[in-house]
């Protein structure tokens, strides 16, 4: 610890940290148990008798020999193809990314710039949509989905991911738009941008931050999505999510639930990459000094 | 290079009026001030010139180039904004750079402008900075820097003083009237505050409401105000104006009387005078009345009264010493005196009095 400028009272110091404390361990325990948890056999980590038998793996040692056990990542990985489904996540969530922030970054520059009245109704609507459960939009789609012969495909899963999280990009996108001076834009096309110009010149380097962090969140959307894709994709082309749940889904055969106990931790541990990555770029203002100061 | 002209410009937002039916020849080369009180459409017209707003109605001209349709970068102009609209992502020598970049001039000549400009606007120690890295009027320079890199048909000024301290506004208003001296350029300068706009300007625009109040040399609008309103607007003090009451060349008003005004007129008034051409006499003189505050200026001292609703000022000697509550005199001549219609505002124009 270095020695902080400001003083605290004793008191107040060990209360604080021990309240900090406290709620890393509450935040990280459920992960770290499942991350420990997933290297034992199911009767050990869902023992009946006591949760001490997934601390010592009593009967990871009678099955394996060894007090660690990797078959819960092979089934996930080898018996049961969870790379192939953590490919179809990786196709779902970039396609997700870029085509929100495409439309977002347009879009929401457009309602920011724009002197209308009706761009306060779009944005309203947009917020009505986001409100919305994203179940609603899949039920409505489903019927559509199977006379168009489209069901069970990666794009159909786009599609209305895109659809669902478009609301919130704009929302998201034009208040960072707003938050940059029209000044700025203006100077440029005073100096000989185009509208577009202005915006890719001018604009978007300075938006970087915005652009990053609602990129990070439509990426956190289309990642954890369950409803879309459990009820829009069929078996092979299934992403991470509903492919864990089917692991559940099947508790008849043995060791399932540790192939899905194990693709939870194959599926988180790239999260904590990527915000740690991207924090940086996350809480960095680019546009400090951009104004009079 | 070149003249710009504005026939029956007119800019309307729904039921509000911004700038109504506004003609103005601006000349090649000319040095000229819009001013006016916030709100008078003085910006806004300047953004009609840069095409930045739509134009309700009337045209713009630009040299020969009619430019109602115009986006801003066919315009060829440049501009100078209040906030300075820096690239914040860019150092100080790509903010120049930039519209030399975007108007795809020749790279090899990039480099020689660039230093050309940072060095006319005393940048040549920053150009590696990024704006966030300096200081208000540096800020100012870089985005008049960027503004001269090209040669525009027009330089556009909104208010790109009101930013800066009081001391740093002085020698950059120099600056800025040395640049476009030197660069002879067409200026059109936005401002509210009338001793840039007597100090900078070839000729004035007063505006107020959105309608040209009088256009003139600065000597002629501070010496022969068009009405009342550009009478209080300029000048430090302002004009002082009273109400009162003319018959037979004689105004009267409470504690004031002037004589040998002209004849002409007759009934309600309202009389004018600079504070600097009265002068305080110990007896006689035309106005009267007890001193309700005294103000020490450093180079003169400033004696008001109160006339009615009106505070009065007149300058003295920065000797003269008096106190409140104190009965003075002062000598108002007619020669000195303006009078404006009570109701209108307008002048009243001076016949020969005989």
């Amino acid at each position: 610890m270095t020695p902080s400028a400001r003083k605290q009272p004793l008191p107040l110091a060990i209360i604080s940290t021990g309240f900090v404390i406290l709620w890393v361990v509450l935040a990280a325990f459920p992960f770290i148990w499942t991350v420990w948890g997933s290297f034992k056999v199911e009767q050990d980590f869902f023992s009946r008798d006591t949760f001490w038998d997934a601390i010592y793996g009593v009967r990871t040692i009678a099955q394996t020999g060894s007090a660690f056990t990797s078959d819960g990542y092979y089934g996930a990985w080898i018996t049961r193809d969870f790379l192939s489904s953590v490919i179809n996540t990786l196709i779902v969530t970039v396609s997700v990314v870029v085509i929100s922030l495409t439309f977002g970054t347009l879009g929401g520059y457009a309602l920011a710039r724009s002197g209308h009245r009706y761009t306060f109704w779009i944005l309203m609507a947009a917020l009505v949509f986001r409100a919305m459960p994203h179940i609603t939009l899949v039920s409505g789609y489903l019927l559509p989905f199977f006379e168009m012969n489209i069901w069970g495909y990666l794009p159909t899963a786009i599609i209305v991911l895109v659809a669902i999280n478009q609301p919130f990009t704009l929302w998201m996108l034009h208040s960072f738009f707003l938050s940059i001076p029209k000044d700025l834009d203006e100077s440029a096309m005073v100096d000989g941008c185009s509208r577009f110009q202005a915006f890719r010149l001018v604009v978007i380097p300075v938006m970087w931050p915005g652009v990053i962090t609602t990129g990070l969140f439509s990426f956190l959307l289309a990642y954890n999505d369950f409803a879309t894709t459990a009820m829009l994709l069929s078996q092979p082309n299934q992403t991470m999510v509903p492919k864990i749940a089917s692991f559940l889904g099947t508790v008849q055969q043995e060791g399932n639930v540790m192939f899905a106990v194990a693709a939870v931790v194959s599926a988180t541990a790239p999260l904590f990459v990527l915000v740690m990555f991207f924090q940086r770029q996350i809480v960095s203002g680019l546009t400090a000094g951009a104004v009079k100061g | 290079m070149a003249e710009i002209r504005l026939k029956n410009v007119s800019k309307r937002w729904h039921n509000f009026v911004g700038v109504d039916n506004l003609s103005l020849d601006i000349a090649d080369r000319e040095f000229l001030v819009l001013l006016g009180p916030s709100g008078c459409g003085k910006t806004t017209t300047m953004r009609m010139i840069a095409g930045l707003e739509d134009i309700s109605e009337g045209e713009i001209w630009l040299g020969d180039r009619l430019v109602n349709k115009l986006e801003p970068k066919d315009r060829d102009i440049s501009m100078v904004f209040q906030s300075y609209g820096l690239y914040p992502n860019m150092t100080v020598y790509e903010n120049i750079r930039f519209p030399l970049r975007v108007r795809k001039v020749p790279k090899e000549l990039h480099h020689e402008k660039v230093m050309q400009a940072a060095k006319m606007v005393e940048l040549t120690d920053f150009l590696e900075r990024r704006p966030a890295a300096l200081s208000g009027g540096q800020r100012q320079r870089v985005a008049l820097g960027r503004a001269i890199v090209r040669q525009p048909t027009a330089f556009l000024m909104d208010e790109p003083l009101s930013n800066l301290d009081a001391k740093l506004r002085v020698s950059t208003r120099a600056q800025i009237k040395n640049l476009q001296h030197t660069l002879k350029v067409t200026t059109i300068y936005v401002t509210h505050d009338q001793i840039e706009a007597m100090t900078l300007a070839d000729r004035v625009v007063v505006m107020n409401k959105g309608v040209v109040q009088q256009v003139g040399t600065p000597t002629d609008i501070y010496d022969n105000p068009a009405n009342t309103f550009v009478a209080s607007f300029i000048g430090s003090p302002a004009m002082n104006l009273v109400n009162g009451n003319i018959a037979y060349g004689t105004f009267v008003a409470k504690g004031i009387e002037v004589k040998g005004l002209q004849k002409n007129v007759n009934g309600a008034v309202t009389l004018g005078f600079r504070a600097e051409d009265a002068s305080l006499v110990s007896e006689g003189g035309q106005l009267g009345a007890e001193v309700y505050s005294m103000e020490l200026l450093g180079e003169a001292t400033m004696a008001s009264f109160k006339i009615g609703d009106h505070l009065v000022s007149i300058k003295s000697g920065k000797e003269y010493r008096a106190e409140i509550g104190d009965t003075i005199h002062a000598k108002i001549p007619a020669s000195i005196c303006h009078l404006f219609d009570a109701q209108t505002g307008g002048r009243l124009a001076r016949v020969a009095a005989n």
